[in-house]
């Protein structure tokens, strides 16, 4: 019994010594975390989805004396996994994320002037450079951009015989001539206002009444009457029925599957819409389109767009060489032959000149995209309180679809925000 | 009484230490961590700040949905306990009569309790879809309905399937227990029930609950832990939408801590829950200690 | 006594014979009401009266007289649909339906080829051979106490029983087969879903519906065939519960027992089928194509090819590496949980000390804070621990969350078990240590099985924890590990449900093996408290 327990503690030990890492004294070892995108995302960077090779081993045999501690985190644990390692003081080196302004306000991040090459800097667009920007001072580089245009299932509007809907009443009129037709079995128009995307629906409706999550001035503004107005049309347009049952629960992934069914007429999706559609086997005639907006009022496209951004670690013993290899890290990140590969492989958008090339190269639509990428309003990220706004308009429109008054609802999100 | 075990006054706690250096180290110091936290200013992205008092507390309670994130809570730990208990109680009554195939009834309703809660709860998420779920998938099928079925149209029908996932996956705890008490059950007390001409009723008041309260009663304290911390069903299933109206405590505080940022009410808000499951454990102490000293 | 169960007799009888009678009656009212939709033509911005309105409505009519010709009973009738449009203008969708209702009584079905019809014919068979089979075994033994039938006449009212209540499962299966057939069969030939069986089910609801007339026109005639049942159909369903009564008082005298013992079955099999569920649906799913597991139109209850190479895909992709960790995590923290818990355990059994309700509090209160709300404190603990990030980790949290547990189980086991033997053993010579691994320890071998299991599945299927202290992917645990098939941009569901298969079967055969004592070990465990 003795020994055996003995032994137990041994295999204990030996797991334990094993799940520890030494790292040899002159390597700069940088802590990078990198969101998972797709179900590809994880072999490119540690399996073998990089011609055989992966991010890092690539990496580390072109830069010797750097070594990676690369995860892949799902965007489901992404926030918290960051958030806890930042309590602990524990952040990462190199984080690829969504927001910043939250690390850039708490002192947290490092100006991107201090590691990135100029040579990389003046490679990326600058009106996504822009979106990052706090004091005039730039906080993160975009990784990557997708933008958002209306889809539409080209043969159910033509055997309804109805014109492609360029404002909300004709979007209105469309999707009542469909639902006549179909006698509701097909859903005419798809809205997503689930925890995980609402703030887009919000945008989408806002922006297309001339309204929007801030003012001109860049005050935040969530309950000027244009937002009222729009989020009402939003919901007007689902208690008439015209949309998918569950708004609520249904993602966007949910909305994409019922249009590559064949079972919704038309939605906002981002430009990977198609790929999305052929891998899920379906085969829909596809077009897309401006977002409807109000009348007189013009929409405009949405852009999401990804940033990477470099943590502080005042215990580094060399500060400018952490930065040096910050920066090798970029320019390899941006480097033509691995990019290219990364951002075409989900179907996103570039984040700099250099890739456009090629990537117009390999598919003509990307150069259709580019262009609506050049028209599309991003979200004010750069803003301070824009994760408590981004929760709060999503829990307005869920309150708004129990019952509740969506001017009351936002007019208390207002108050809380200070004005 | 065993004196003789005890070789000196400190044998006891050499025994413990091991024991107590465990839970010190990994449960308990977190939780003063935890409280050491409520009293302090966070910032949103999680960096520490200086001592403020009871001001996370305030901003706690006077979050907008804390009164329905509380009923919820009632309802969920009242629910699920209840019915798992009541249900699981007539399993297990069931189970204790003798009938062909007992043995693979057992094995087959002892499964919910080794599957893990995600997976339960992933698995019920895909069934009851309305576009592609299974449960339409086979009533289809089978020709029971001739139109697919929102099963989900509400939030309050929502709440109620998050419930029954909690419930189904709370029975077999409840079951066993209590079939491990009604086996302690002497055949002797039931004959001589039956002698005095008892019915299912008297008998199942006079002597089987008396036989298995003990066993009741601590599935129902270890359930109430259970439930009211349990996590993965609601944020698998609704991560609390629409607007928090399926949240309960542990994923509200979830939500508010790493969706919302407010990390400030969100650890504050774990230390009231813990303040609740401390008053209701004791009252359950108390009454079972003097219940021992009678 | 004789005539009294003479009398019984009778009365039983009696009660089967009208069951049947009226079941007849039933069957012959009116059930079933079928609306088919022979035609519509839907024009759309159409005006009433204008060219391409009268286009339509001459096509109609040409319809109409060929359908009244054929011998259709047919209405045409006409709706508009008008909508004034954001610009003010008026556009209407005018719709022209040919509708033919018909209604139908159970016999009618008699004598067609479905399946529902051959599920009828059962039912009918069923009652009548119920009926017989009670008259017979009636005629063999009138008047004879029943626990001395002859055992031919005991055969025949058992048989009785059996007929009426397989009549009496045959009428939702009926239900079911017709709307399988008329619903959901039509459903998928007029989407073009489905192709096989087609050409035999059609022309044979044409005999049905429209004696033959229909011909080339079926398809356009089904595709908007609509029917309701009447409620009287589940009267059939008491009447056969009335035969089985009177079935059951002939044979045994005592129908409460009986349908006691009845009840309990179903119970029973009700309770493992919605058990089993979710687990026939794991299984069916990990074995989809991507494109089945979202299928919007329910094609297919089983997969229409099983693929098993989803399993091997998810072997790709780490699952193997994270089941070996999820098996280090649980099984480290079993062995620890053990280590402190059966010393701190037998103390709390077996010694006396100041401060053992203290104690006892102390890891009552161990257990009220759920992981999730000490997710920053032990992320901190391992970050200076230097645990972060590793199965070692994980080991040493699960062990502490499951010490509670673990005593309290082990305690009750100590305590159930006298401590004669051990006194026996250290009078020999015996440490306290020896008396409690040679003496206490085989003794209380079901307990302490019954705790190493509960700690182990609590271990095992832990998630939150992992999931904010794990980041790295070779280290992470088969709970946190199947999120990746859930990820930002589509839920693989196939291989979520192949990960989640093969993270929950080594469990399940862990329990089905350990049933037998999981129960003993409560016993003699912590239920008596």
């Amino acid at each position: 019994m003795k020994k055996l327990i003995a032994l137990l503690l041994a295999v204990v030990m030996v797991f334990a010594l094993g799940s520890m890492t030494f790292a040899a004294d002159d390597e700069i070892e940088l802590d990078v975390i990198i969101a998972q995108y797709g179900p590809n995302t994880n072999e490119w960077f540690l399996g073998s989805g990089m011609d055989g090779t992966n991010f890092v081993d690539k990496f580390e045999a072109e830069n010797p004396g750097i070594k990676l501690n690369l995860e892949v985190v799902s965007w489901n644990d992404l926030y918290t996994v960051v958030d806890t390692r930042i309590t602990n003081n524990n952040a990462p080196d190199i984080l690829n994320i969504d927001v910043f302004a939250n690390y850039a306000n708490d002192g947290l991040l490092m100006p991107v002037s201090d590691y990135c090459p100029e040579e990389l800097y003046a490679d990326f667009f600058p009106a996504f450079i822009e979106q990052s920007i706090i004091d005039d001072t730039v906080w993160a580089v975009p990784d990557l951009a997708s933008a958002r245009a209306m889809f539409y299932n080209v043969d159910i509007l033509e055997e309804v015989g109805v014109e492609v809907p360029t404002t909300w009443a004709e979007l209105e009129d469309v999707s009542q001539a469909i639902i006549d037709f179909y006698d509701g079995e097909i859903y005419p128009w798809g809205i997503d206002m689930t925890t995980d995307e609402g703030q887009a629906a919000f945008a989408y409706y806002t922006w297309g009444n001339g309204g929007g999550f801030v003012d001109v001035d860049g005050n935040w503004a969530v309950n000027s009457p244009e937002n009222v107005e729009g989020i009402n049309f939003a919901l007007s347009l689902i208690s008439n029925g015209y949309t998918n049952p569950n708004p609520a629960t249904e993602t966007r992934y949910d909305l994409q599957d019922m249009f590559a069914a064949g079972k919704m007429a038309m939605l906002i999706a981002p430009n990977q819409l198609p790929t999305y559609v052929a891998d899920k086997g379906g085969e829909i005639n596809m077009a897309t389109a401006g977002i409807p907006a109000n009348e007189g009022k013009t929409g405009s496209s949405v852009g999401v767009m990804d940033r990477i951004m470099a943590f502080k670690d005042d215990a580094a013993p060399d500060q400018a060489a952490r930065n040096e290899a910050i920066g090798k890290f970029l320019t390899f990140f941006y480097a033509p032959e691995n990019y290219v590969g990364w951002v075409s492989m989900e179907g996103f958008l570039p984040a700099v000149n250099s890739a456009v090339e090629a990537l117009v190269a390999s598919d003509p639509s990307f150069g259709a995209w580019l262009d609506v990428l050049a028209t599309c309003q991003f979200y004010p990220a750069a803003k301070a309180e824009w994760d408590q706004v981004k929760q709060g308009v999503i829990k307005a429109e869920q309150s708004a679809l129990t019952g509740a008054d969506i001017q009351a609802e936002l007019d208390a999100l207002q108050a809380e925000l200070g004005g | 009484m065993y004196t003789s075990f005890n070789r000196s006054k400190w044998t006891p706690y050499l025994w413990l230490l091991p024991s107590i250096a465990l839970i010190a180290i990994f449960v308990i110091y977190p939780i003063i961590l935890v409280f050491k936290l409520s009293f302090s200013e966070i910032s949103k992205s999680g960096v520490v700040g200086k001592f403020n008092g009871f001001q996370n507390y305030i901003d706690a309670v006077n979050l907008p949905a804390f009164k329905t994130v509380m009923l919820n809570t009632l309802i969920w730990v009242i629910a699920v306990v209840g019915l798992s208990t009541v249900i699981g109680f007539i399993i297990a009554m069931v189970l204790n009569q003798k009938f062909h195939g007992r043995k693979i009834a057992r094995s087959i309703l002892v499964l919910p309790w080794a599957t893990s809660l995600v997976i339960q709860a992933s698995v019920w998420n895909y069934i009851i879809k309305y576009e592609y779920g299974n449960l339409n998938d086979i009533l289809l099928n089978l020709g029971v309905i001739k139109q697919a079925v929102n099963w989900r149209s509400s939030f309050q029908i929502e709440f109620i399937w998050e419930c029954g996932v909690g419930i189904f996956v709370t029975i077999p705890f409840v079951t066993f227990c209590v079939l491990a008490g009604l086996q302690s059950v002497d055949d002797s007390l039931y004959e001589a029930a039956i002698m005095d001409g008892a019915g299912f009723w008297s008998k199942l008041k006079n002597v089987t609950l008396p036989m298995v309260r003990p066993s009741l009663t601590v599935s129902t304290v270890l359930n109430i832990i259970y439930v009211f911390n349990s996590f993965p069903i609601i944020y698998t299933m609704t991560k609390g939408a629409p607007a928090n109206k399926t949240d309960t405590m542990i994923t509200f505080l979830y939500m508010l801590s790493f969706y919302d940022r407010k990390k400030g009410p969100a650890t504050a808000l774990s230390v009231i829950g813990f303040l609740i499951l401390c008053i209701c454990a004791g009252i359950y102490m108390f009454g079972v200690m003097r219940k021992e000293e009678k | 006594m004789e005539r009294e169960i003479k009398k019984q007799n009778r009365l039983a009888a009696g009660l089967l014979l009208l069951g049947l009678v009226l079941a007849l009656v039933v069957m012959s009212l009116p059930m079933y009401s079928f609306q088919a939709v022979v035609y519509t033509k839907k024009s759309s911005n159409t005006t009433v009266g204008d060219e391409k309105y009268q286009e339509a409505l001459a096509q109609a009519q040409e319809v109409l007289e060929e359908y009244t010709s054929q011998g259709f009973q047919v209405e045409l009738s006409e709706d508009v649909l008008e909508r004034t449009n954001s610009k003010g203008e008026t556009t209407s969708l005018v719709t022209f339906t040919i509708s033919e209702t018909q209604t139908k009584n159970l016999f009618s079905f008699l004598g067609q080829p479905f399946a529902s019809a051959h599920v009828l014919r059962i039912m009918l068979a069923c009652m009548i051979l119920a009926a017989l089979c009670m008259l017979a075994g009636l005629a063999k033994t009138s008047g004879t106490l029943p626990k001395y039938l002859p055992k031919r006449a005991k055969m025949l009212r058992s048989a009785s029983g059996w007929f009426s209540l397989i009549a009496l499962l045959t009428v939702p299966v009926f239900a079911m087969m017709n709307t399988y057939t008329f619903s959901r069969r039509i459903y998928l030939y007029s989407n073009d879903l489905m192709q096989e069986g087609k050409d035999v089910l059609y022309p044979q609801i044409d005999r049905f519906l429209f004696g033959g007339s229909a011909g080339d026109n079926i398809d356009s005639v089904l595709g908007k065939l609509s029917f309701d049942c009447s409620w009287m159909l589940w009267l059939l369903m008491i009447l056969f519960f009335l035969m089985l009564l009177g079935a059951i008082q002939i044979r045994f005298g005592t129908v409460k027992s009986t349908l006691l013992r009845g009840l309990l079955y179903f119970f029973i099999i009700i309770v493992c089928i919605v058990t089993l569920y979710p687990y026939y649906v794991m299984l069916i799913t990990a074995l989809r194509s991507n494109a089945e597991t979202l299928d919007m139109y329910f094609l297919h209850i089983f997969p229409s090819e099983w693929k098993f190479q989803n399993l091997i895909d998810i072997i790709n992709r780490g699952v193997p590496r994270y089941l070996l960790n999820s098996l280090m995590v649980a099984g480290g923290a079993t062995i620890l949980a053990m280590l402190c818990g059966i010393p701190a355990a037998y103390a709390m059994a077996r010694m006396n000390f100041a401060g053992k309700k203290l104690f006892l509090g102390f890891i009552i209160m161990s257990q009220m804070f759920s992981p999730v709300v000490l997710l920053i404190g032990l992320s901190q603990l391992m970050t200076t621990m230097h645990l972060n990030d590793s199965v070692l980790g994980l080991m040493l949290i699960n062990a502490a969350f499951n010490q509670a547990f673990a005593i309290w189980l082990l305690r009750g086991t100590f305590v159930s078990i006298s401590p004669e033997m051990e006194q026996a053993a250290m009078i020999d010579g015996c440490s306290t240590m020896g008396s409690m691994t040679r003496v206490l320890l085989p003794m209380a071998a079901p307990g302490i099985v019954t705790a190493l299991i509960f700690v182990f599945i609590n271990a095992w299927n832990e998630y939150t924890i992992s999931t904010v202290l794990i980041s790295t992917s070779s280290n992470r645990p088969i709970t946190v590990g199947i999120t990746q098939f859930s990820s930002f941009n589509m839920i693989e569901w196939e291989y979520l449900f192949a990960a989640s298969l093969i993270a929950t079967i080594p469990v399940v055969i862990l329990f089905i093996c350990i049933e037998k004592h999981l129960t003993s070990g409560l016993t003699s465990g912590g239920v008596k408290g």
